[in-house]
């Protein structure tokens, strides 16, 4: 029987080791994380919570290779004593990735629940369509448009009038 | 990408872009495919409270409630026509997102405003009409028609609670003509020996009295219904149809209005001894003196306060050679404050 310290808080003590929780990816490899960066993630706090963080938690959704970048964001953001306009170029520099990557890191973000990294990578997302007209988003996205010709026709004329 | 992830990156830029020009990427969105479009036009819808406009349909709904919409409208002599722009800034400068056109075609017996969404496309037969003003051969009386009929895909907006009354849209298509929205009279007032400004009335077919109540609801539009102009044999019809109407409405005195229905009328301008001249307060937005110029409240017959309504919903006035403002507010629409404001140019009554 272990007795869940309580979260680990900027003035933990160095005697007092920090509480690790095991995660395992979908492709089977192993990370650790402290448990006051893991409490970013609504799911996992659940899972703390609950005292079910013995065994390493598998987590299906999410590759090793995102799941490296997740703990990294989460422990970056439980580090005490980061001013916020470090965190912020910080952040810049996490989302400064491949689309596919970032979509990656949202849905991985939307599964763990970690609000602080899906405000991140949503207004990336955003900020991509900002400034494109609809067939160029569309060829971003990569996305088909199914519109029937008097949708199409409604689209145009929208489009016509809000960019005259 | 999951639809609730979609949905909150689409309302984060609804929510950012909140005026324009960057609201157009509202539109874009809504114009990427089926279901961006359905999430980005009920993001919309449910703050459609704001009286912002987004879509083109925008321009048939209310404007907001609590206070007046700042438009201006540049007449163009060369080629009699009339823009309609949603001012940006404060300041009176020109520089506004366009609206809506209007082009004079002067007929034998009448005047007729065509009014379109693209100033490049003036034509009855597009998909850009919105509606016209016709008026009787004096310049007294006017009416406002609206492309699509005032019921269709409408619903009833609670002002207060956040639930949505949804009308359940019949028939998606109506056929493409004009339906009455506004009539619009001026008369002279004779008042003793000097002549007083003339007065307006504005009969709001589609919108109720109660509308300006308390807890008051104004008809919305929610979309444009497709028309089928190839599945009636002639667009007569509707054109014979209007005029029938129109005949109605014509021998209507001015103080008889349908029952229930919104009733504008200008407000009385008070004389100033010193300056020997009416006056009307704009607070600003109107700075060249005109006949043209006026304010439209709530008619005080609509049982309302004994004295005039001071809510003004309707300010029209001059502030350059061809530059005028409008400001309009709940229950109106951009459309129906546009055709009013177009009646004013026109009219001959007590014209310098």
């Amino acid at each position: 029987m272990s007795s869940s310290p309580p979260p680990s808080s900027a003035a933990a003590s160095p005697s007092c080791p920090k509480k690790m929780i095991a995660l395992r990816s979908s492709d089977g490899e192993t990370f650790e994380i402290e448990e006051a960066a893991a409490l970013q993630s609504k799911t996992l706090e659940n899972m703390i919570d609950e005292d079910c963080a013995g065994t390493p938690i598998p987590l299906p959704n999410v590759t090793g290779k995102i799941l490296a970048k997740v703990v990294e964001f989460c422990s970056k953001h439980a580090e005490p004593g980061v001013d916020d306009e470090s965190l912020r170029a910080w952040d810049a520099e996490f989302v400064n990735v491949e689309q596919a990557t970032v979509f990656d890191y949202i849905l991985a973000a939307n599964f763990l629940e970690i609000p602080t990294l899906l405000n991140l990578t949503c207004n990336v997302v955003a900020d991509m369509i900002r400034g494109k007209t609809p067939d160029e988003i569309r060829k971003f996205f990569n996305i088909k448009s199914i519109f029937s010709p008097e949708e199409e026709e409604e689209v145009r004329r929208e489009n016509h009038w809000a960019f005259e | 990408m999951p639809p609730e992830l979609l949905r909150d990156v689409l309302m984060r830029i609804e929510k950012s872009e909140s005026t324009w020009p960057p609201r157009k990427n509202v539109v874009a969105c809504a114009g990427v495919c089926r279901n961006w479009r359905e999430i980005m036009k009920e993001i919309v819808k449910t703050r459609e409270v704001s009286g912002k406009l987004t879509f083109p349909i925008s321009l048939k709904q209310p404007g907001p409630r609590d206070s007046l919409l700042q438009c201006y409208i540049k007449r163009n002599r060369s080629n009699q026509t009339y823009y309609l722009y949603l001012s940006l800034d404060q300041a009176l400068n020109e520089d506004g997102k366009f609206l809506l056109a209007a082009r004079k075609l002067r007929r034998p017996t009448c005047t007729d405003y065509v009014i379109s969404l693209n100033p490049d496309d003036m034509s009855k037969g597009s998909s850009t009409y919105i509606g016209k003003l016709r008026s009787n051969f004096l310049g007294t009386k006017f009416t406002a028609f609206d492309a699509q009929p005032p019921s269709a895909g409408s619903r009833v907006m609670k002002s207060r609670s956040t639930r949505l009354v949804n009308f359940k849209q019949v028939s998606p298509k109506v056929p493409a003509g004009n339906y009455p929205a506004v009539h619009i009279s001026y008369e002279l007032n004779v008042l003793g020996s000097s002549r007083g400004p003339r007065r307006m009335q504005c009969v709001l077919d589609a919108i109720p009295a109660s509308s300006i109540e308390p807890g008051g609801v104004a008809p919305t539009q929610t979309e444009f219904v497709s028309s089928t102009l190839d599945t009636f044999p002639s667009f007569s019809f509707f054109r014979s149809k209007s005029t029938r109407v129109e005949n109605l409405e014509s021998g209507r005195p001015m103080s008889a209005p349908k029952d229930g229905m919104l009733v504008l009328k200008n407000k009385s301008p008070r004389w100033h001894e010193q300056l020997q001249c009416w006056c009307l307060n704009f607070h600003g937005r109107v700075t060249v003196a005109s006949v043209k110029n006026f304010q439209l409240v709530a008619s005080p017959e609509q049982g309302v306060a004994g004295t005039e309504h001071e809510n003004v919903i309707l300010q029209f006035g001059k502030v350059g050679k061809d530059v005028f403002t409008m400001d309009y507010q709940y229950p109106i629409s951009a459309f129906q404050s546009f055709a009013i404001c177009l009646s004013s140019f026109d009219t001959r009554i007590a014209c310098e």
